[in-house]
């Protein structure tokens, strides 16, 4: 069997006496699309921090395409989209982008600035400063900024917060030609018909650990909420 | 292999010539300094030899302050912070990056208040002068080095200048000392033979902040 894209093995995380994450343990294979479900505070930010190599685990570990995600090849395969937007807004989208493309050293850097650019339908406000976007269109450029070094692994925090309707259903078409390209795709949510549509799989942290972690074939929307409900009520816990 | 530090180098570049931001504001501060202190105190030419090298270095290293805070608070906008440390690059290129553009913004303020301090404290400009280029360098490097690093530490508290004062003075002040002492030197045209073993000696400190902040500026990037 191929390694796992993600594997998360009894991964806990406090920050003092504040406790994030408690033995959490799964495991994403290349090409997945999960979506973490659960309410503010319930851990999913620190856990993606975790995957991401920003933070370590108090206890536990964590492999990215089995290696450590603070391995400089797994960051060169792997993309953030959260609420923070990584750009500049003293800077223009292209001059955002093309300073990214170097980092990640993008090959045809030029070609593929204009491809996500229009991906995102931003061509036309290339030479504006980020400064002057709207929520909307920033959050635009930063998944455009996210998608430009075409990573394997997606690591979505909320990333419908803030959006218009356009904004939402234009991220949902580019996530599900993601997932067509047969991207790994890690996605946190409280918004269940959002992850339903996308996901493959869903795992519920309720009370900083997993729950319940299920296929969406084998549920509908209504069941999962149900779920996510009695687990918060501590229905759920062992 | 410097193609991240040079990237990090143009992007700040290009967003402060943009803004005008840091240099303005650390030109203004400075030029506040020369005033103040040029009007507060009535004194002798020879006196006025002795106090102006420390004046001038109060100048640099408080507007400098100023230049670091702001080199990483705009990194802290919009979580670029965090997007530091997810680029897939070694965190020592990083801070070159970062210690390059913020020390390029330092000497350049200083080529633009330097003429200022000479018509305000009545200096003569002499072929000697041209001494105070490598103490400028040397003190500059050694302040920018520290600082680069120390910011970047600070930069994740809530109070980040307080933070950075306390942590950098008592680190950086034998540099300033002895660029203070040198600049005397230039400025009174008494060089004397201990001149070139202290230039040395801040050199050396520049060397071993620059590397150390290198080596660990990787482990100041995680959370």
């Amino acid at each position: 069997m191929s390694v796992p894209a993600l594997e998360v093995r009894e991964v806990s995380k406090d920050f003092g006496r504040i406790i994030a994450l408690r033995g959490v343990s799964f495991s994403v294979q290349s090409g997945e699309f999960v979506s973490i479900l659960g309410r503010n505070g319930a851990g999913k930010t620190t856990l993606l921090n975790i995957i991401s190599g920003v933070s370590r685990p108090s206890e536990g570990e964590v492999k990215l395409f089995g290696t450590d995600p603070s391995d400089r090849a797994n960051k060169a395969k792997l993309a953030v989209i959260s609420h923070e937007m990584f750009l500049y807004g003293n800077l223009t989208a292209i001059e955002n982008l093309e300073y990214y493309s170097r980092i990640y050293n993008v090959p045809d850097a030029k070609q593929r600035v204009e491809e996500v650019l229009s991906d995102v339908e931003l061509t036309h406000r290339r030479f504006d400063l980020v400064a002057t976007y709207s929520r909307g269109m920033t959050q635009r450029l930063t998944i455009a900024r996210a998608l430009l070094h075409e990573p394997s692994l997606l690591l979505l925090d909320e990333p419908f917060t803030g959006l218009d309707q356009h904004a939402i259903g234009m991220l949902i078409a580019l996530l599900k030609k993601q997932k067509e390209m047969g991207r790994t795709i890690l996605l946190t949510t409280h918004d269940l018909h959002t992850a339903t549509e996308l996901s493959d799989r869903y795992v519920v942290i309720a009370k900083h650990k997993i729950v319940k972690d299920g296929l969406i074939v084998d549920t509908n929307p209504d069941a999962i909420r149900a779920e996510f409900f009695s687990a918060e009520a501590g229905g759920l816990e062992s | 292999m410097m193609r991240t530090a040079i990237s990090i180098l143009k992007k700040d570049l290009r967003m402060e010539f943009r803004s005008k931001e840091s240099i303005l504001a650390m030109w203004i501060f400075s030029l506040l300094i020369f005033v103040i202190f040029n009007f507060t105190f009535e004194v002798s030419r020879l006196v006025m030899l002795e106090i102006a090298p420390g004046l001038l270095w109060v100048a640099f290293v408080f507007s400098g302050m100023f230049g670091l805070n702001q080199s990483f608070a705009l990194e802290k906008e919009n979580g670029n912070l965090r997007a530091m440390a997810l680029m897939p690059v070694d965190g020592g290129q990083i801070y070159v990056g970062k210690f390059f553009s913020v020390t390029i913004i330092m000497l350049m303020f200083e080529a633009l208040i330097f003429p200022i301090f000479i018509i305000f404290y009545d200096l003569q400009l002499s072929l000697g002068m041209f001494r105070l280029i490598p103490v400028l360098l040397a003190g500059t490097i050694g302040f920018t080095s520290l600082g680069t690093i120390l910011s970047a530490v600070a930069v994740h508290t809530r109070n980040q200048q307080i933070l950075l004062s306390l942590l950098l003075w008592p680190l950086v002040s034998p540099i300033i000392i002895w660029s203070v002492t040198l600049t005397g030197m230039v400025l009174s045209g008494e060089v004397t033979a201990a001149f070139y073993p202290l230039l040395l000696r801040v050199g050396a400190f520049d060397v071993i902040f620059f590397t150390l902040s290198y080596m660990l500026f990787d482990f100041i990037l995680e959370d």
